[in-house]
């Protein structure tokens, strides 16, 4: 009951929007190089279904590649940070360079290193991913106070007890909060790099379309990516769900 | 020790050190990492276009970034104000986010020609959301108790607003301002992919079909510097109008 209250007002806004979308380009005869009309752009959807699709199933497999080891090593490194504080004295600096540069600008760097195949775009989804949650999880596994720290010391808990039985649940919120936030990142950073230079993949087709002057195939590659990232999205909520229950 | 490694400068600086120093040591090929003297030559041979570009794209960022900016605080507070206007309009803010816009740079130019305007729309679009959940967020945080207080001192709404509410928002509104100039840095550079011929997004694009690592890396580092300003601007006003905080 209360997911629908959630769901139907957004779904009902885009409805609309399409609506008026629709109305408004048959209406005024927008040209397709400008605006498409959404029926359209959802005929070109299922007439190119096939190509679509598999470049699709690329940019969103090196999108969970890289979320998946970008988000790994974060959480890892953040616990190693609190359980070791020289290497958070040590890695403070890298990190905070790291921060400063807009993800995008290693796009041509990673291109270089791992060539035009996946791992060039599952470096970059890593990167981009990696940042967020690690800086989120840091924060989160800090975040309980020394009182409660010491309570749990004095019935003779380890730092790894303590890191299990309290800084990980105290920091799930956080950790979470940092997923959502580069997951959307690492989708973004995946098409924007396939653009640059890829065999396949979503980015890639806008590229060419984008060259052969094709917009409706731009319009309708854009839309499914934004289809596929609202579906990951809706994963990413219910495991968000299920990992942080308590809240 | 921790504060200086946290301030950008003092991690540029470590980091520049350690850079020096290893990169001869383990004598990694210039094809993954140059030497720090060798991309410095490199951006001394360019220092004019790298000028020129810098300011380009830090005009380009910070217009897009103001216009963005005060959108979002404008819509922000009358959302925080006027429910129906949330429920109305917010949605379709959400789903305008999951467009991937950077990806479609190429459209945003047929719309606003191939000019700085059209660079300016791209971070102008990224900025505008956080900035508005985070006014929305803040200014439905202030305490109910003293806003009762105020009341009942005969404080009308204008002064509640300014009195209480603005400055008990300004922490979490700042927190969006710079995610959204960093969002407006990234979207300034590859806005400039699309055929602009200034900027540090066009130098970075050329340096990537050269393949001239060190090239990459002076555009990089250039990247981050310019990061690292706006951020530093951003918590200079921070300092100045939230200063009852301990930074």
């Amino acid at each position: 009951m209360r997911l629908w209250a959630t769901v139907l007002p957004p779904c009902a806004a885009i409805l609309v929007l399409l609506a008026v979308w629709q109305a408004a380009t048959t209406g005024f005869r927008v040209p397709d190089y400008i605006l498409p009309d959404p029926l359209a752009i959802i005929g070109t959807i299922g007439s190119s279904a096939g190509s679509l699709g598999s470049a699709l199933g690329v940019t969103v497999e090196e999108a969970m590649l890289g979320f998946a080891i970008g988000a790994g090593i974060a959480i890892l490194l953040a616990i190693l940070m609190v359980l070791v504080p020289p290497v958070e004295t040590a890695l403070v600096p890298v990190v905070v360079a790291l921060n400063a540069v807009p993800a995008v600008a290693f796009v041509p760097l990673a291109l270089i290193w791992f060539g035009l195949g996946i791992w060039s775009k599952v470096g970059i989804a890593a990167l981009s991913v990696n940042l967020v949650v690690l800086l989120n999880a840091l924060g989160g596994l800090k975040a309980p106070d020394a009182a409660a720290i010491d309570l749990l010391r004095s019935y003779g808990a380890r730092p790894l007890g303590v890191l299990w039985r309290l800084r990980l649940p105290a920091a799930m919120p956080a950790i979470v909060t940092g997923l959502r936030i580069g997951l959307s990142r690492s989708t973004i950073a995946v098409i924007v790099a396939e653009m640059l230079g890829a065999y396949t993949g979503i980015g890639q087709i806008i590229y060419q379309s984008t060259a052969q002057v094709d917009y409706l195939t731009v319009w309708a590659a854009v839309l499914v990516a934004v289809i596929a990232s609202l579906l990951l999205y809706a994963v990413l909520v219910v495991i968000d769900r299920k990992l942080v229950w308590w809240s | 020790m921790k504060a200086i490694l946290g301030s950008p400068l003092g991690a540029g600086a470590v980091l520049a050190l350690a850079w020096l120093v290893l990169v001869p040591l383990l004598h990694v090929p210039p094809l993954i990492l140059p030497s720090l003297p060798a991309i410095i030559r490199d951006a001394l041979s360019v220092w004019p276009a790298l000028a020129a570009g810098f300011l380009r794209t830090l005009l380009e960022t910070v217009l897009g970034f103001v216009l963005g900016a005060a959108l979002g605080v404008g819509c922000g507070v009358a959302f925080a104000y006027a429910r129906w206007l949330e429920r109305a309009i917010l949605p379709l803010f959400v789903a305008s986010q999951t467009v991937p816009v950077i990806a479609f740079g190429a459209i945003v130019v047929i719309w606003f020609g191939n000019t700085l305007l059209e660079k300016v729309m791209i971070a102008f679009y990224l900025t505008f959301f956080p900035v508005t959940v985070n006014t929305i967020r803040g200014l439905r945080s202030s305490d109910p108790e003293r806003l009762a207080l105020l009341r009942s001192f005969g404080a009308s709404g204008w002064q509640r607003f300014v009195k209480l509410a603005l400055p008990s928002a300004a922490p979490v509104i700042i927190i969006g301002l710079k995610l959204g100039i960093s969002l407006s840095l990234a979207g300034a550079i590859v806005g400039e992919w699309f055929g602009a011929t200034v900027g540090l997004g066009v130098m970075l694009l050329q340096s990537l079909y050269d393949e001239q690592t060190a090239r990459v890396w002076v555009l990089i580092i250039a990247c981050g510097l310019l990061g690292a300003l706006l951020n530093g601007a951003i918590s200079l006003a921070e300092r100045r109008f939230v200063w009852w905080r301990p930074a």
